[in-house]
């Protein structure tokens, strides 16, 4: 007679043997990989590698674009130095200036053509409408001139290259590439606007130093031996106040208005760049391996 | 416990099937599992064949390397050739080849080169199904995150034709930015919903490449761009007036066009990244509520401006191929 116990331990053997036969089967199915002994055993994957990186300075003018912006698109120019130890690392620095041009968004200009009809019809001080008297302490005369923007960036930072190849292109074109990923600290000079206590009128901006993190990873595609168009995605993740508003600061857990503007009303974004850039190497020869 | 070995043969069945994916070319492997049968490393043939590159090259051209076997050997085959050639001729006169060789070497060359040979995985006559999770990037007032699948035929190596569809209706986020930016300015922006997307695509594929990874590991990926033409269920989300408008969904004619990365971990499978622009015509909520209360219930009023929408999407994906082996056509 078979207990219960011994059907259970019957029923996890099979499952067991099931399994072991599944993963018995999958480590056969991948032992398709060649095994090699003698002198290529631990030789290295790439030989006759050209080295673009090792040893080598990198000049890379650098254009970067920001992404899902809520009032105003930012395009920094700027350029990236770095010196390669290795074709697999690098230390250097990523520098910006992000108020030379500057694009609102439609949501600016539909806040300003909202506020300027406003203004129009009530164009006195102390505002006399509604409209105008809710929205004293967070629209001035020209919405876009309080609105936080990104002046420059310095981040220096770590490069890894983890990843080396190359690229066919149509079957004609060939290129070496590689990706690589980043990080490190980022000195970001903001303008935004100014804290307040009577805020009605009052639209003044300062500047300030924000520290923060800026990661994020890029492909380099090498022209000819001294240089590479490159494209990489950047976070630049801080806290500011991007519209000048009065969201935060007063009620439960400071998270409604308290007609200030003060640091409460910074909010976290999750700021994030596009770049292309065009990659200068020096010397002018690289390096290839064994 | 009847149903145990049926689950045993299950199990046993599922772990075959991945182990033909492997085939890395037939003549190949069949040569490999040859050669290590000569070489004892693997005494029974087993899949994992050990290669000694001390062995001496007789083993070698013995041990079935397809290419090599194929090719005429320099040192003796002209001999050998030309005495077969001379038997043919005395056996029977007719059958004896008479050619030109001035004539035959000044003909042009047809031939076509690939400048890849074998790349790692093909993908002509092969299904792509790929299922994705997407996420707008150019949407700051609503998220538009989505579960997806697309399915591909791919008609030559680099030409595929397929279908995709985004479910977004479970996943519209309304951002809290919008109901800050309508207290502090007393200003409402239009805001749209997603239901789901369909669309018919080609996909070309003009990139290929490989990547060594850590100076370690190879792996291949490819580069593709997709283009296509389908639908898209959206419908405002009421904010301008939302006690009288309630929005249904309707269909919207939608173009879409990518750029994608498939990095291959097998044969097949693969990861895939994409962003794809999908591109209609949104009918937005109107800005203005009609004064009278009868014109702001009645449905005609609600719509106001038409707005050519982009909805740029990073799509992060899986790629399964099938049939999961190929044979290559012509030998490396």
């Amino acid at each position: 007679m078979i207990t219960t116990n011994q059907k259970t331990i019957k029923r996890l053997v099979t499952v067991l043997a099931a399994a072991l036969a599944l993963f018995a089967f999958t480590e056969q199915a991948q032992a398709q990989q060649i095994l090699l002994t003698g002198p290529l055993a631990g030789a290295p994957a790439v030989r006759k590698l050209r080295l673009h990186r090792q040893g080598r300075f990198e000049i890379a003018p650098a254009i970067s674009f920001t992404l899902l912006d809520e009032y105003q698109r930012t395009i920094l120019l700027g350029a990236r130095l770095n010196y390669n130890f290795t074709d697999w690392l690098a230390f250097g620095a990523w520098g910006a200036l992000g108020s030379v041009i500057r694009i609102p968004t439609y949501l600016t200009d539909q806040v300003q053509s909202v506020n300027a009809a406003r203004r129009t019809t009530d164009p006195g001080e102390p505002p006399t409408t509604l409209d105008r008297r809710l929205t004293d302490v967070n629209l001035g005369p020209q919405f876009k001139n309080q609105l936080g923007g990104i002046d420059w960036v310095v981040a220096p930072q770590l490069t890894a290259v983890p990843f080396r190849g190359k690229l066919a292109l149509f079957q004609s074109i060939y290129l070496d590439t590689d990706l690589y990923f980043f990080g490190g600290p980022a000195f970001v000079g903001l303008k935004e606007r100014k804290n307040c206590d009577v805020c009605g009128g009052s639209f003044d901006m300062t500047s300030r130093v924000a520290i923060a993190p800026t990661f994020g990873l890029g492909f380099t595609f090498y022209i000819n031996k001294w240089s590479a168009i490159g494209a990489e995605y950047r976070g630049l993740p801080f806290s500011w106040n991007t519209g000048g508003f009065d969201t935060a600061g007063g009620g439960k857990d400071k998270k409604f208005p308290d007609n200030k503007i003060t640091n409460d009303d910074r909010q976290f974004n999750f700021n994030q760049l596009l770049t292309v850039t065009y990659n200068i190497y020096l010397p002018f020869q690289y390096r290839v391996s064994e | 416990m009847k149903s145990s070995p049926i689950g045993l043969l299950v199990a046993v069945a599922l772990g075959i099937f991945p182990a033909q994916s492997w085939a890395a070319g037939k003549a190949q492997a069949a040569g490999k599992a040859a050669k290590a049968k000569d070489s004892k490393a693997a005494a029974d043939a087993a899949p994992a064949a050990t290669v000694d590159a001390d062995a001496p090259a007789g083993d070698a051209a013995a041990g079935g390397d397809a290419a090599a076997a194929d090719t005429p050997d320099d040192s003796g085959g002209d001999a050998a050739g030309g005495s077969g050639l001379d038997d043919i001729c005395k056996i029977d006169p007719a059958a004896c080849p008479n050619l030109d060789m001035d004539k035959e070497a000044a003909r042009p060359l047809k031939e076509q080169i690939f400048a890849v040979q074998q790349a790692f995985a093909l993908r002509v006559r092969r299904f792509e199904i790929e299922p994705y999770w997407s996420v707008s990037m150019n949407d700051q007032f609503v998220g538009h995150p989505a579960p997806d699948l697309a399915l591909n035929y791919y008609i030559t190596n680099v030409l595929a034709i397929g279908v995709n569809g985004n479910y977004y209706a479970p996943c519209n986020v309304d951002k809290a930015f919008n109901g800050q930016v309508r207290r502090a300015a007393r200003v409402a922006v239009p805001l749209t919903e997603y239901q789901w997307g369909g669309a018919l695509n080609f996909t070309y594929v003009p990139a290929y490449g490989k990547f060594a990874g850590f100076g370690d590991f190879i792996f291949h990926y490819d580069a593709y761009v997709v283009g296509g033409v389908g639908a898209i269920s959206v419908r405002p989300i009421p904010v301008i007036d939302p006690n009288n408008r309630n929005f249904a969904f309707e269909p919207k004619l939608a173009f879409n066009v990518g750029i994608g990365l498939r990095i291959f971990f097998n044969r097949w499978f693969a990861a895939t990244l994409e962003v794809r622009d999908y591109i209609f015509n949104d009918k937005l909520e109107n800005l203005k509520v009609a004064p009278v209360a009868a014109d702001a219930a009645n449905k005609a009023t609600w719509y106001g401006d038409n707005s050519l929408t982009n909805n740029v999407q990073a799509q992060v994906g899986a790629s399964f191929f099938l049939p999961f082996s190929f044979d290559y056509r012509l030998p490396k």
